[in-house]
């Protein structure tokens, strides 16, 4: 636990100082995009690590976030710093809805009734032509205003701190969400549900939580997704954003917060580092998966964890052995 | 009126092919425990490797069903004892994230190797119409509904009448009585695997002669699989064509007389209302819900 807070409130001062010593817009831009995914992840990871359940279909949230700045944006006149709450508040709405429904099943049954919403919002955005422009999309989303005639590298400052500053909140609502008791619930849920039913918790309440808890941090996500870059198109429900979530939890450590986080630093530099290899990129992702499930079931955080815990007991043994009549 | 018979004619027609990518997925779980994300990909390749060995190879269609059936049983059985093996009574998540992660490599390493070109495999048949009534179908599609049939009783032979068949069901029915009783369940499994593969792809090289296939096709099959099986109850044979047949009659109707648009999302309030209302699907096998 202090080790967890000590190493986010760490990487939050670098964080914070990046964009100070960096004044190049690609790397800014790879920066907001490292954020943007440990919101992503973080969120994907309140599911998959604390519920202990697979969902395929987060994009779901991360797309109605999106779509709801945009239409709050576009239609309403709305500011940013109205309609990027706004998308978080909606998006756990449909958490409340759509997690009622998907909670009550485990398993296989979790992941394909997931998806299949997430399909279908996604082929609602597509031909639902008068409320979400269809196919076209949604272009042109207003830039806060703050930002009418900065120059391009302060916008993308600016930009920064903001993905900066809500990775944070996700990450402090994560954190009190984990270290509460409806985390310590919720992994007693996961690591036993029977165990869990039997001492009174109720599996469905903690998950729940858990559940919109992750839709309203990545409803935030997609808020901010689409006032960064002023488009969104139904491409934000498709799978390939999902592949990425997926990935990220899995490399960094499901069932940790700083894994995620992990997970979006590597991800998104290799992704940006294999950019010419489009297609061979997706192919070295599919075999990145395979090998973390055969090889790494608790990603890297886990294989960390791992040697630290054995490193403590290594020291306690040795400490046990050095007082003489010690207890053995 | 003649419209009603035709959208049914075309219902049934996509419904028979539906039943038998998704009989596949079935077997796989309803024996394995398996969750197999990658079926589309499965098809896809079967598609893929129908339109290599007809029209690369120059083989006739008969000869490349043959050829696509062997080769993609041994990919099978590969898959199965090379990755799945691994993860064995693990649990169902370590599965699942597997083989969601082979499908994305299969369609993105098919996609860089073939690109993004619709691949038209060489029927057996001429496309000629065929009038039945007030209905027009192609001999063509008749012949691909009849291979579709043949098909799926010659898989339910398999499992009814013969050694392997009767190894499955008794490893299905307790692995560990199963391997007490002298059965490699090992090899069983990666039979059921190899077997569940070959229909697949079989599916995917007969419509790929009567459409076309392409690699990216493999992430809408798997979803539809996955619709029939939950309609009709997961490891369940009948439940498997029954569904097949149903969710192809509601997408051909559903396109006829409401939209063609949004013709896939009915497949996906299908899944949301079995699951919310019949979890057990219509005919399960066993008393297991989700």
């Amino acid at each position: 636990m202090k080790f967890e807070r000590n190493t986010l409130l760490a990487l939050g001062l670098i964080a914070l100082a990046f964009p100070l010593l960096v004044g190049n817009q690609y790397l800014l831009h790879i920066g907001i995009m490292v954020l943007l995914y440990a919101m992503l992840a973080t969120s994907l990871n309140l599911i998959v690590g604390y519920v202990g359940e697979f969902s395929l279909g987060h994009t779901a949230f991360l797309g109605l976030g999106a779509y709801s700045a945009a239409l709050l944006s576009l239609r309403l006149g709305l500011p940013a710093w109205a309609t990027i709450p706004l998308a978080g508040v909606i998006s756990a709405l449909f958490g409340v809805l759509i997690g009622a429904i998907t909670l009550r099943l485990r398993g296989p049954y979790f992941v394909i009734i997931t998806l299949a919403f997430a399909e279908v919002l996604r082929l609602i955005a597509n031909n639902w032509v008068d409320f979400t422009n269809g196919p076209m999309g949604l272009s042109g989303v207003a830039q806060p205003a703050l930002l009418a005639d900065a120059s391009p590298l302060m916008a993308k400052r600016f930009y920064f701190y903001l993905a900066l500053a809500l990775t944070a909140v996700s990450l402090y609502l994560a954190y009190r969400f984990v270290y509460s008791n409806n985390g310590r619930a919720a992994v007693t849920v996961r690591e036993n549900r029977f165990v869990a039913q039997s001492v009174g918790i109720r599996p469905f309440v903690y998950a729940m939580r858990a559940f919109v808890l992750g839709a309203f941090l990545a409803g935030l996500a997609g808020g901010f997704y689409a006032h960064y870059i002023t488009f969104v198109g139904a491409n934000v429900f498709g799978f390939a954003f999902m592949v990425s979530m997926i990935i990220m939890v899995l490399i960094g450590g499901k069932g940790t917060l700083i894994g995620p986080l992990l997970g979006a630093l590597l991800v998104t530099l290799l992704t940006e580092y294999l950019r010419e290899l489009q297609e061979l990129r997706l192919s070295l992702f599919g075999l990145i998966v395979m090998a973390v499930v055969l090889f790494l079931p608790n990603g890297l955080m886990g294989f960390l964890n791992q040697r630290r815990e054995r490193n403590h007991s290594d020291q306690a043994d040795n400490g046990a052995t050095g007082v003489q009549g010690g207890p053995a | 009126m003649d419209m009603l018979l035709q959208f049914i004619a075309n219902g049934l027609v996509s419904g028979a092919f539906y039943a038998l990518s998704a009989l596949g997925l079935t077997l796989i779980f309803g024996l394995m425990r398996v969750v197999n994300f990658a079926h589309g990909e499965l098809y896809m390749l079967g598609g893929v490797m129908g339109w290599l060995a007809t029209t690369v190879l120059g083989l006739n269609f008969f000869a490349g069903l043959a050829l696509t059936l062997a080769v993609m049983g041994a990919c099978g059985w590969l898959v199965d004892r090379f990755l799945i093996e691994r993860v064995r009574d693990q649990g169902e998540e370590p599965s699942i994230l597997l083989t969601i992660g082979l499908s994305i490599f299969l369609t993105n390493t098919a996609l860089l190797l073939v690109g993004t070109a619709p691949l038209t495999i060489e029927g057996p048949l001429p496309n000629k119409p065929v009038f039945l009534g007030p209905v027009v179908l192609t001999e063509l599609r008749v012949f691909a509904v009849a291979a579709c049939a043949v098909l799926i009783l010659a898989a339910h032979l398999v499992i009814r009448h013969t050694r392997l068949g009767r190894a499955m069901r008794a490893t299905f029915q307790d692995p560990m009585a199963a391997r007490l009783a002298g059965i490699n369940t090992a090899r069983v499994y990666a039979s059921t695997f190899a077997l569940g593969t070959m229909l697949a792809a079989s599916a995917g090289m007969l419509l790929g002669s009567i459409y076309s296939t392409h690699v990216s096709a493999g992430g809408l099959v798997s979803l539809k699989a996955f619709v029939v099986v939950i309609l009709g109850g997961m490891g369940s044979f009948a439940g498997a064509i029954v569904g097949g047949l149903l969710l192809g009659l509601a997408e051909a109707l559903w396109g006829g007389y409401i939209s063609t648009g949004t013709v896939d999302i009915i497949g996906f309030i299908i899944v949301i209302l079995t699951l919310i209302f019949k979890p057990y699907g219509l005919f399960s096998t066993q008393v297991e819900r989700a």
